[in-house]
């Protein structure tokens, strides 16, 4: 698979200017079409990059390949592109999740740990009230999978456009940035502590991470 | 999907599946291929339909790296797609004839 990707990396540097603009867009479309198989995908890009640089050596146009509207070609090809098993994508999801907290749990784990043994800013136990702490996990997730997908539909709605670098930053800063960190704090002062409270070193925050990291490389190896 | 597109779709594969069952050919050999037979064809639209018959297990798609060089997914019949290569055959000779008959009766 990897090398498949590898060799459309260099073939793509061949095209020219006008030509991989079109392509890169047909690319991210095609690839963000997460359900599908990556094999198949991979090669048919593959194939139309091939085709496309004969096209170029002929001194012919995309529009022979891609048609007028490359949109609703994008959309063709990933029509007929065969669907990956759900395990998969559940599989997918789990690594997702797994990295988010393993990011989550090492930095934090890691500042808490500088500022209480190192500055003793901190108290170098930490409590957390399990309800609380399953809900914020819970929801936190759902979230990220929203932004994820609603990340994954923006970009490919941006594929052949011209989208103002401006208006890209202020809304994307919005809806990707803005709103979710918002959520997070008001989860965070909001939800009443509930449930059992479990008291532990905050160094054990950073071993959670790892273990998280683990099993989230674990799974990426698997896949 | 209007039923000009429906049926030239369906002509279109019974013409790959025929070229196909020639000899081995890669996609973009496909697309010269059915050009040369006067079978004017957006060149992109091979691919869609190339995926399509992929999936059906028409054909078999494999990557290999050709003399020269560079990696090429080269495309064969399965016994299901001679099968299906037979049906079109049969069907479009029991067609051909009545229907231009019909048209050339309309025209004079």
């Amino acid at each position: 698979m990897s090398t498949l990707v590898e060799e459309n990396n260099e073939k793509r540097n061949q095209l020219n200017k006008e030509n991989k603009k079109i392509y890169e867009d047909m690319m991210v479309y095609i690839r963000l079409s997460f359900n599908k198989s990556e094999q198949e995908t991979e090669e048919v890009l593959l194939e139309l990059l091939d085709h496309l640089l004969v096209l170029q050596a002929e001194g012919r146009d995309s529009l022979e390949l891609f048609g007028s509207d490359p949109r609703k070609y994008a959309k063709d090809i990933v029509g007929e592109l065969p669907q990956t098993v759900p395990k998969e994508m559940i599989k997918l999801f789990i690594m997702g999740i797994c990295y988010f907290l393993s990011v989550y749990m090492l930095s934090t784990g890691l500042i808490q740990t500088i500022l209480s043994y190192g500055f003793q800013q901190l108290e170098p136990m930490k409590s957390y009230s399990l309800g609380t702490t399953a809900i914020i996990i819970i929801l936190g997730s759902f979230m990220l999978s929203v932004v994820g997908y609603s990340v994954f539909r923006y970009i490919k709605w941006s594929c052949f456009r011209e989208v103002s670098k401006i208006k890209e930053f202020l809304v994307t800063g919005f809806i990707f940035g803005i709103v979710p960190g918002t959520v997070f704090f008001a989860m965070y002062y909001w939800l009443p502590a509930f449930g059992p409270t479990i008291t532990f070193p905050v160094y054990w925050l950073g071993v959670a991470g790892v273990v998280f990291l683990l099993i989230g490389e674990l799974l990426r190896r698997k896949a | 999907m209007n039923e000009r597109s429906q049926l030239l779709k369906g002509i279109l594969e019974g013409c790959i599946l025929a070229v196909i069952s020639r000899e081995t050919v890669y996609g973009y050999e496909l697309a010269v291929k059915l050009q040369q037979q006067g079978i004017d064809v957006k060149e992109g639209s091979i691919y869609p339909l190339l995926l399509r018959l992929q999936k059906e297990k028409l054909i078999h798609g494999e990557m290999k790296a050709s003399g020269s060089g560079p990696n090429r997914k080269y495309y064969k019949l399965t016994p299901a797609g001679e099968a299906s290569l037979k049906a079109f055959r049969e069907n479009w000779k029991a067609l051909k004839q009545p229907v231009d008959q019909l048209l050339d009766e309309e025209e004079s």
